[in-house]
């Protein structure tokens, strides 16, 4: 922060001052960084429990994570039987009706939902502190003893799939769709959602069968954050959690991913739109891989940060756009690298231009100290905020656990943050910012903007339904 | 909005005292509360749970009072906010914040406009000076101007005229369901509208609104009252008072029939309901129970109308609402409509979801609520509040606001009491006197058209 530094300070003075300062403070001398602390145990049957205190509200926030039910757990046979899962699973229990799930969470102040992604399926749940132990009963009840009501099971069947269609309105879901397939193929990351006939194909047998299967304690973890008081907490934790069985953890799956040859340009028309909706990137790595901290600095030089390059350029200077971003998702067994931003038809290939240009200027040249420099405090200040919070820290540790990343993660943040280098961010980028083999997804009017895309590569075109359309 | 998509805080704040929890840990928020000579409201609360900052500027201004025939202007103008000051070029206050270790937006309300940084707590008084930078000498440009009308263009297409729906539950809801244009008009803004701006309407509206006398800075986190208060005179202290904005008319005449409305909608795949009804003013004794009222119909997914709409009789997909579209009840001044919207399955009518909402809202009139649906309500709305406090930004936004509509951000700690003390007799009685026909506003969402095919 040379630049900080060399701030002139004026004094503290009750005289009047007629003009503002010119130049920024400088900082005033480091608070201490009070970083939380987490302790872990494990229960007999498996189950790994993590608590951290954070009392900063008499509240009480948990995350427990199945990490052998995932998006792709079982896709051949049932595609999307994890989502429906997770969503039904708090619709119903042997001893309890939906009904009666929702009214108690409403009489602890609580909150418990689901959700799976390639890697996990995750229940987050809060409450009042006061309530936590019948906030750790009602998880444990949904995790084991789910039954599935065939109303229930009708009912979200029918309502998934009206979902979905009115999903495939929305240029966001379609984009992100056309590209995750697009990077991932075949790969159970490219899984987005199932089509109609799985969905209303399966019974509830199939979902009784795949909890009783992948929710088990031997491969989840529950991370507890919030106004506890560990030892209380513990107890109530065995008391809720300690009778659920364990089962065989399965094999993990992992098949290649595809090779792109080529940059390709994936175009899902929508006649009418009044913008192009457009995801620019590639597959990139694991959180647990080597090259993290630098992908994700790049990251926020490039387009991640509100005073980022892609910003300043496309936003600032030219006006095509409000959202420009880029966003670095690693994940357990690999991750992507994109850039997007929705603009105005008219200047659909201008941007494609300028998001090309900015990632090829990220692999050429070196970033400048200031620019590096202003990454990393960003990078650590804005960890420090993530983990005042509850669930912020709940998600920062569950991250820990489900991607297998060190224990010291918390503590080594900023270290590995400050030791990066101009060129370790240069040798990164030109590893995963690789536009001659980029994905380049794009949601909008073929009619209004195909002039402007033909010259950035072949055109494969679907329509909404994620059909290839000729 | 700077950055990302405009916030929209549907789910209404929903807070409540269960009684017994009340007493065992009452909220308790450290308020250090002046006024500069120049009339600028200070509010500093100590928190030190985390090195991190919070620091907000609130001017008493929002989308209501802009000017005919600048529809989306006080949003423009936040915007400008970001074009660079004496001391700080175009955009460069995201650049500070952020090579500071800390994150910045602004947002246009109803009736304020905000702009906030979260940062490490030594690096406070660089935030200060940024907001005094800008509340004294905004610079503004032809070409910056017109940057920003092509960036909040961008906003409104990627937000409103690219998405099905195009958030008809509140720019066409509010359209319809007022008559007062200061009230009606949208917020978000017209394209034309936006585009016709000119700089010197840029410069009067600086002049009129952003001055100290018509604000609230709002520190919140780690760091020492006492400190802070020299650093607020340094940077604060010379700036000049302006005369009193004019007072907008916000007034509302008493809506005494129906209103109905069909639109047409070219990008959604299934149809949509919207209702608006007027609520109470908050200095009606009917409020609190209104809020809870709110919370006992839709506030989750326990409610009432989710229970009937999506659970029972399958008719809608979700149903999302609240007291105020928004935010929650303390962040607003105007007449408000409580909204509520579903999306309901093809093959069903705008008529059958409204006949199971009343019947509904009859037998609630008929029947009144239950002690312990009373008392839950009560358990999640203290919940929802506590969620509110938990964040240094959530916190300060609590006490800007109260102390810049109520003169009071001290209320932050005794919020709750008049919700705490709600009788299932006032939410039956506010249901009886609001939730009635005549009082709603409803629009229905129907797609034009076109294959209606899922595979």
């Amino acid at each position: 922060m040379k630049l900080l530094l060399a701030a002139i300070l004026l004094s503290i003075s009750t005289l009047p001052i007629v003009a503002q300062q010119k130049t920024p403070p400088p900082p005033g001398p480091a608070r201490p960084l009070n970083l939380p602390k987490f302790t872990e145990k494990k229960l007999a049957n498996g189950l790994t429990v993590i608590l951290a205190p954070l009392p900063n509200v008499p509240k009480v926030s948990a995350i427990l994570t199945f990490t052998s039910a995932t998006n792709g757990t079982d896709r051949t046979n049932h595609p999307g039987i994890a989502q429906i899962a997770a969503g039904l699973v708090n619709e119903g229990t042997d001893t309890r009706t939906s009904k009666q799930i929702k009214e108690e969470l409403r009489s602890i102040g609580g909150t418990l939902g689901l959700g799976s992604d390639p890697d996990q399926t995750t229940m987050t749940a809060t409450a009042l502190s006061e309530f936590s132990s019948r906030l750790f009963e009602l998880m444990s009840d949904v995790t084991q003893h789910a039954s599935f009501p065939e109303t229930e099971l009708k009912l979200a069947q029918e309502n998934t799939i009206q979902q979905i269609r009115a999903g495939r309105a929305n240029p966001g879901f379609l984009v992100n769709e056309r590209f995750q397939k697009a990077v991932f193929g075949d790969h159970p990351y490219g899984f987005v959602v199932p089509d109609e006939k799985s969905i209303s194909t399966l019974t509830r047998d199939d979902l009784k069968s795949f909890v009783t299967k992948y929710y088990i304690p031997n491969a989840a973890h529950l991370i507890v954050v919030g106004d506890i008081e560990p030892d209380k907490t513990l107890a109530e934790i065995e008391k809720a959690f300690g009778s659920w069985k364990s089962g065989t953890v399965p094999a993990d799956e992992n098949p290649p991913l595809p090779v792109r040859d080529k940059r390709q340009i994936y175009f899902v028309n929508r006649p009418g739109s009044v913008q192009s909706a457009i995801y620019i990137g590639n597959v990139s790595i694991p959180r647990s891989h080597a090259d993290y901290f630098a992908i994700r600095t790049a990251d926020t030089i490039y387009g991640s940060s509100f005073y980022s390059r892609l910003t300043r350029n496309i936003r600032e200077s030219k006006g095509y756009t409000y959202s420009p971003f880029s966003s670095s998702n690693t994940q357990a067994k690999t991750g992507s690298f994109l850039a997007g931003a929705f603009v105005r038809n008219e200047v659909t290939g201008p941007t494609l231009l300028e998001i090309l240009y900015e990632l090829d200027r990220m692999r050429v040249l070196p970033v400048s100290d200031e620019e590096l420099n202003a990454a990393k405090e960003y990078s650590t200040g804005n960890f420090s905020v993530e983990l005042a919070s509850q669930l912020g820290l709940a998600g920062r540790i569950n991250t820990i656990y489900t991607y297998h990343l060190n224990k010291s993660f918390i503590d080594d943040f900023r270290p590995k943050i400050e030791a990066l280098t101009a060129a370790d961010i240069q040798k990164a980028a030109a590893k995963y910012f690789d536009t001659y083999h980029a994905a380049i997804v794009i949601v909008g009017d073929w009619e209004k903007v195909k002039d402007q895309v033909t010259p950035f590569g072949d055109v494969t075109m679907y329509d909404a339904q994620g059909n290839v359309v000729k | 909005m700077q950055r990302l998509v405009m916030k929209l805080l549907v789910l209404a704040l929903t807070m409540t005292l269960g009684l017994s929890s009340l007493q065992a840990k009452p909220v308790n928020v450290p308020v250090v509360y002046y006024k500069l000579p120049n009339g600028l409201k200070v509010v500093i609360s100590e928190d030190h749970i985390a090195p991190v900052v919070t620091v907000g500027v609130y001017y008493n201004v929002g989308f209501r009072v802009e000017p005919k025939g600048r529809t989306g202007f006080a949003h423009l103008f936040e915007h400008m906010m970001f074009q660079g000051s004496a001391n700080v070029k175009k955009f460069e206050h995201a650049k500070y914040v952020e090579a500071n270790g800390g994150s910045t937006n602004g947002h246009t309300d109803f009736d304020y406009t905000n702009y906030y940084e979260t940062l490490p707590s030594n690096r406070l008084e660089m935030a200060l000076w940024l907001e005094a930078d800008r509340m004294r000498s905004l610079d503004i440009s032809e070409e910056n101007l017109k940057n920003q009308q092509n960036v909040v263009s961008e906003e409104v297409r990627v937000n409103v005229l690219n998405q099905p729906y195009q958030l008809f539950e509140w720019i066409e809801l509010w359209k319809n369901a007022f008559t007062n244009w200061n009230n009606s008009h949208n917020g978000y803004g017209e394209l034309d509208e936006i585009n016709a701006a000119t700089i010197e309407d840029v410069r009067s509206f600086f002049k009129t609104y952003y001055a100290p006398n018509n604000a609230v800075l709002t520190i919140v986190g780690d760091v020492d009252s006492a400190e802070v208060k020299k650093m607020i005179e340094k940077h604060f202290g010379t700036l000049t008072a302006q005369p009193a904005p004019p007072k907008a008319d916000l007034t509302e005449p008493a809506q005494t029939k129906e209103k109905r409305v069909s639109q047409p909608d070219k990008l959604a795949n299934l149809p949509a309901l919207a209702t608006g009804y007027h609520i109470p003013a908050q200095s009606s004794p009917d409020f609190p129970a209104m809020a809870l009222l709110v919370q006992i119909l839709q506030g989750d997914d326990s409610s009432r109308w989710y229970q009937r709409l999506v659970k029972e009789k399958e008719l809608t997909l979700d149903l999302t609402g609240g007291l105020n579209y928004f935010g929650n009840e303390f962040d607003y001044t105007g007449p408000m409509i409580m909204t509520t919207r579903t999306t309901y399955k093809p093959g069903h009518t705008v008529d059958e979801v409204l006949k199971e909402m009343d019947a509904v809202t009859a037998e609630l009139v008929a029947k009144g609520i239950t002690d312990k649906e009373l008392a839950d309500a009560k358990v999640r709305y203290k919940s929802n509040f506590y969620s509110q406090l938990e964040s240094s930004f959530g916190k300060a936004h609590l006490l800007s606001v109260l102390a810049l509509f109520r003169d009071d951000p001290n209320q932050i700690n005794s919020l709750l009491t008049p919700f705490e003390n709600v009788t299932a007799a006032q939410v039956k009685a506010a249901a009886a006197k609001y939730l009635v026909a005549s009082n709603r506003t409803v629009i229905e969402r129907v797609p034009e058209a076109k294959s209606q095919s899922g595979q």
